[in-house]
C-alpha cells in the first residue's frame, strides 16, 4: 500500500474533524498503529487545524472559565494532585525516613553516654584530688618518718628507754635527747592513746625534782618536747587535758633512768 | 505554580481522570480558544457560543474517564464533542422557534454585515468558502449540519461513494489552506 497516497487521501482531516464512518475509522486506526508516518500525519493535521481555529476566532471572555471552576469545585479532588511518586523516589523517601529514625535513636543514645560520661569524669576528677590530697598526707608522713629514722639512729641522739610502771608493764615509751641541743624527743613504741580529757605529760627529773617536758598531744611517731639541759630520769602521767604543773605521781604510766 | 506547569497530553488525562483542579484548569487555557471557534462556526449567535462552550467543557470533565487514547487523541475526542454540542443545539426545537421568529432580522443582520455574517468569516467556514460550490455543501451539510455521508448521499440524491470521494477531496483542499 502506498502511504504517502493515503495519508494525502484526505481521510486523516475527515477522521479529525469527525466525518468519517465506523468502517473508515477502523481503517485509520489500523493504519496509524502499523505505519509512525501516519500517526505523526494525524497528530500534524490536529495542530495545524488548532493553531487555524486559534488564529481566527478571539478567545472566550474570562467569565466562563471562572463559572466553570466554580461549577466543577466540589469535584475536584481535595489534595492537589501531584504526579504520582515514582516507585524509586518512594523507596528512598521511605529509606531516608528510616535513615532519619535511625540517626535520632543514634543521638540520643550517644546525647545519654554523653552525660554518663561527663558524670563519670566528675566523680574521677573528684576522686583524683582526694588521692592526690591524700599522697600529700602520705607524703608528709613518710618525711617525718625518714627524719624521725634520721634522728633516731643519729649517733648524738641519748636514747632513754622507758618500761610500764609496775600493773602497766606492756607499756613501753622511747626518749631521744639530742646531747648536742639538749632538744628531748619521745616515740610511743606501745602506749594506749589517752582518754578523752586527758593528756600524757613528759617529765625530766633534774635533780631528785620534776621539771615539766611539755604535754605529748596531736603527735604521731618521733613528738619534739621541751628543751632539757640535765636529767637523771624522764617519766610519764596521765593529766588533765592540757597539762599540770607538778605530776601526779598515782597517775605514773612509764619512766626510765638516763 | 500551574501557569509554567506543561503536560504530556498522558500526563493531563492521566491527572483529569484523578480529578485535578490544575489539570482542568491547564486543559482550558490550552484549548478553550480552539474549541471556542468550532462552537463559534456552527452556532452563530454569540450568547448561546458561550452557553454551549462551558457545557463542553463540563462534558469533557465528565466523560474524561471514558476517555480512550488507543481509539484517538484528545484534541480530536473534544473537537467532536464540540461540533455535536454545537450541531444539537442547532438542530434543537427551542432553537428553531427562535431562529425562526427572528429570521427577518437576522437576514436584515446578514444583508448589513453585521457581527451575525462575521462569523461566515472565521474558523473553517471562511476556508470553505473558497471550496468549489459541490464541495463546499457536502462540508456544508457534514461538518457543520452532522449529516452522515449515507444521509448526504440520500439527501442530494448522489451515490455513497461520490459523496466520499468529493468530500475528501474537499478536506484535501481545506488541509493545504490550513497550512498555508
Amino acid at each position: 500500500m502506498d502511504i504517502q497516497a493515503y495519508i494525502q487521501s484526505g481521510i486523516i482531516e475527515s477522521y479529525v474533524l469527525g466525518l468519517a464512518d465506523a468502517e473508515e475509522i477502523a481503517e485509520l486506526l489500523r493504519m496509524r498503529d502499523q505505519y509512525p508516518e501516519v500517526a505523526a500525519a494525524i497528530e500534524q493535521f490536529e495542530a495545524a487545524l488548532k493553531q487555524q481555529l486559534e488564529n481566527s476566532a478571539p478567545p472566550p471572555p474570562p467569565s466562563i472559565k471562572a463559572a466553570l471552576m466554580q461549577e466543577l469545585a466540589p469535584e475536584f479532588s481535595k489534595p492537589a494532585v501531584v504526579k504520582p511518586m515514582r516507585t524509586w523516589l518512594r523507596y528512598a523517601a521511605a529509606a531516608s525516613i528510616i535513615l532519619l529514625i535511625g540517626s535520632a535513636s543514634l543521638n540520643l543514645y550517644l546525647y545519654n553516654e554523653v552525660n554518663e560520661t561527663k558524670g563519670k569524669y566528675q566523680a574521677l576528677l573528684v576522686e583524683k584530688n582526694s588521692v592526690i590530697a591524700d599522697n600529700k598526707v602520705y607524703q608528709t608522713k613518710m618525711q617525718d618518718m625518714l627524719n624521725s629514722l634520721q634522728m633516731m639512729n643519729d649517733p648524738a641522739m641519748k636514747k632513754v628507754m622507758m618500761p610500764g610502771v609496775k600493773g602497766k608493764e606492756q607499756m613501753m615509751t622511747t626518749v631521744y635527747w639530742d646531747s648536742r641541743s639538749k632538744d628531748v624527743y619521745v616515740f610511743s613504741n606501745n602506749m594506749p592513746a589517752a582518754p578523752a580529757g586527758f593528756s600524757y605529760q613528759l617529765w625530766a627529773i633534774v635533780d631528785g625534782k620534776p621539771v615539766d617536758a611539755g604535754v605529748m598531744d596531736n603527735c604521731s611517731g618521733l613528738c619534739r618536747m621541751k628543751n632539757i639541759p640535765k636529767a637523771e630520769m624522764f617519766a610519764i602521767t596521765l593529766e588533765k587535758a592540757g597539762g599540770s604543773p607538778v605530776p601526779t605521781l598515782t597517775q605514773l604510766q612509764v619512766a626510765g633512768k638516763v | 505554580m500551574e501557569a509554567v506547569q506543561q503536560y504530556s497530553e498522558t500526563e493531563l488525562v492521566y491527572l483529569l481522570k484523578q480529578r485535578s483542579e490544575s489539570a482542568f484548569s491547564y486543559l482550558y487555557d490550552n484549548y478553550a480558544q480552539s474549541l471556542n471557534a468550532v462552537i463559534l462556526n456552527i452556532v452563530p449567535d454569540h450568547d448561546l457560543v458561550q452557553d454551549v462552550l462551558q457545557e463542553v467543557f463540563v462534558k469533557i470533565w465528565k466523560q474524561i474517564e471514558s476517555y480512550d487514547a488507543q481509539k484517538g487523541r484528545l484534541f480530536t475526542w473534544m473537537l467532536n464533542i464540540a461540533r455535536n454540542a454545537a450541531i444539537d443545539l442547532v438542530r434543537s426545537k427551542g432553537y428553531r422557534k427562535q431562529q425562526q421568529s427572528s429570521e427577518l432580522t437576522d437576514r436584515a443582520a446578514e444583508s448589513a454585515g453585521t457581527s451575525q455574517v462575521a462569523t461566515d468569516h472565521i474558523g473553517l467556514r471562511k476556508l470553505v468558502y473558497q471550496l468549489k460550490e459541490e464541495q463546499r455543501v457536502l462540508v456544508e451539510l457534514s461538518y457543520f449540519q452532522g449529516y452522515t455521508q449515507d444521509e448526504i448521499a440520500q439527501l442530494l440524491q448522489i451515490p455513497l461513494s461520490t459523496v466520499k470521494t468529493r468530500l475528501r477531496s474537499a478536506l484535501t483542499q481545506l488541509r493545504s489552506s490550513i497550512k498555508a
